[in-house]
């Protein structure tokens, strides 16, 4: 008696599975369109990004810095076929004479007249801010004690340095003087040192890090403004 | 008197299931070239999973599934107004089914983000009730 109450259970639940509908997840691209109208912004001019005011926190950086970031970012925006960018030694020979100070980022009529010299419909111009974060950390693990004959708890004490970098990207439209784009991008990383390694990177260049986090920080800028392709999930229904 | 019959209950529910099998032969055609679809959609041969889900709505125009994924093929290939009215046909034959409605939604909310939907978004909500995901 008991075993057929089990198979009557057994097909119901058979039965009923039949009426459910299985699911298959799939991912498809979808067009992003650009966050700036690429049909008026077609052409820019990058100038060299700015230091922001050292603070007591920044850290010590070469000079050219700032023009590497940009010439970074004007390879970036020439891969992508919608935008026309000034060459970095076009850019060095119309600003010839003229260093890019913190305060242009505010001169807005400046910057234009400089875009219409360029002749370009947008100027983009921008400061960086670099700075690093140590902080003594604790790693906890196991080790094997001979003594003992098991693992025991154990630590190691080290020290966690975080770079820091704060891009702001600015697009200055020429013909209006407006500011239409002004975002910040903060990207981070991070290393561990024992205490020997950690005053070895303080002595150390930096500019490695740096370029590598201008790197991330320009990628990000030039994939909002391009129109790309992102993944998205959809439903098919068995 | 009627007394309950395990046996009688067994009968009648393995009755049920052969009525079913016996819908599934006429479907056989159809489920097999939607499964077919959802492994080339799997491989991204969205070229192919549209022409076997078009089969199907030949075969069966109001096969809700077919046209909720034929409307996620033609979203993958960019025809997003041909991929609209999938989902809407899909929707209509099926309204509560939550991953229709959740795939429309999507799509939907993709073109108001590209700026190529016209339609004022508080209709979009009114349409559709909220999903649970």
């Amino acid at each position: 008696m008991q075993t057929k109450k089990t198979i009557g259970m057994l097909l119901a639940v058979l039965t009923l599975c039949g009426c459910g509908s299985a699911v298959t997840r799939v991912s498809i691209p979808v067009k992003v369109q650009s966050e700036i109208d690429i049909g008026r912004y077609s052409n820019f001019a990058v100038l060299p990004f700015v230091a922001e005011k050292q603070t007591e926190r920044n850290e010590k950086l070469p000079e050219e810095i700032g023009a590497e970031i940009a010439a970074t970012l004007r390879r970036g925006l020439a891969r992508q076929k919608h935008f026309e960018v000034v060459g970095t030694q076009e850019t060095a020979r119309l600003l010839t004479g003229e260093t890019v100070g913190e305060d242009w980022l505010s001169d807005t009529a400046h910057l234009s007249q400089l875009g219409e010299y360029f002749e370009v419909k947008g100027i983009i111009i921008g400061s960086f801010r670099f700075y690093s974060d140590s902080r003594p950390r604790r790693y906890y693990g196991e080790r094997y004690s001979v003594q003992r004959q098991r693992y025991v708890m154990d630590y190691q004490d080290y020290m966690q340095k975080t770079y820091l970098l704060s891009l702001r990207v600015m697009i200055i439209d020429v013909e209006t003087e407006q500011v239409i784009w002004d975002e910040t991008y903060r990207r981070s990383t991070a290393e561990a040192h024992t205490i020997g390694s950690f005053i070895f990177s303080q002595a150390g260049p930096q500019s490695n890090t740096i370029r590598e986090l201008g790197k991330r920080a320009v990628s990000e800028f030039t994939r909002q403004i391009s129109p790309h392709y992102e993944r998205e999930d959809r439903y098919l229904v068995n | 008197m009627l007394k309950y019959n395990p046996l009688a209950f067994i009968a009648i529910l393995v009755c049920f299931m052969l009525s079913g099998c016996a819908v599934f032969q006429d479907t056989s055609q159809t489920e097999a070239y939607n499964r077919f679809a959802i492994r080339a959609a799997q491989a991204q041969l969205w070229n192919e999973a549209i022409f076997r889900w078009k089969q199907v709505i030949d075969v069966d125009p109001d096969d809700s599934k077919a046209h909720n994924n034929l409307g996620v093929a033609y979203e993958a290939v960019g025809n997003i107004d041909e991929a609209i009215a999938a989902y809407q046909r899909a929707a209509e034959l099926e309204p509560d089914n939550k991953y229709y409605r959740l795939n429309y939604r999507r799509c939907r909310i993709h073109l108001r983000r590209s700026g190529l939907d016209d339609e004022d978004a508080s209709q979009l909500e009114e349409e559709l009730p909220p999903v649970e995901q």
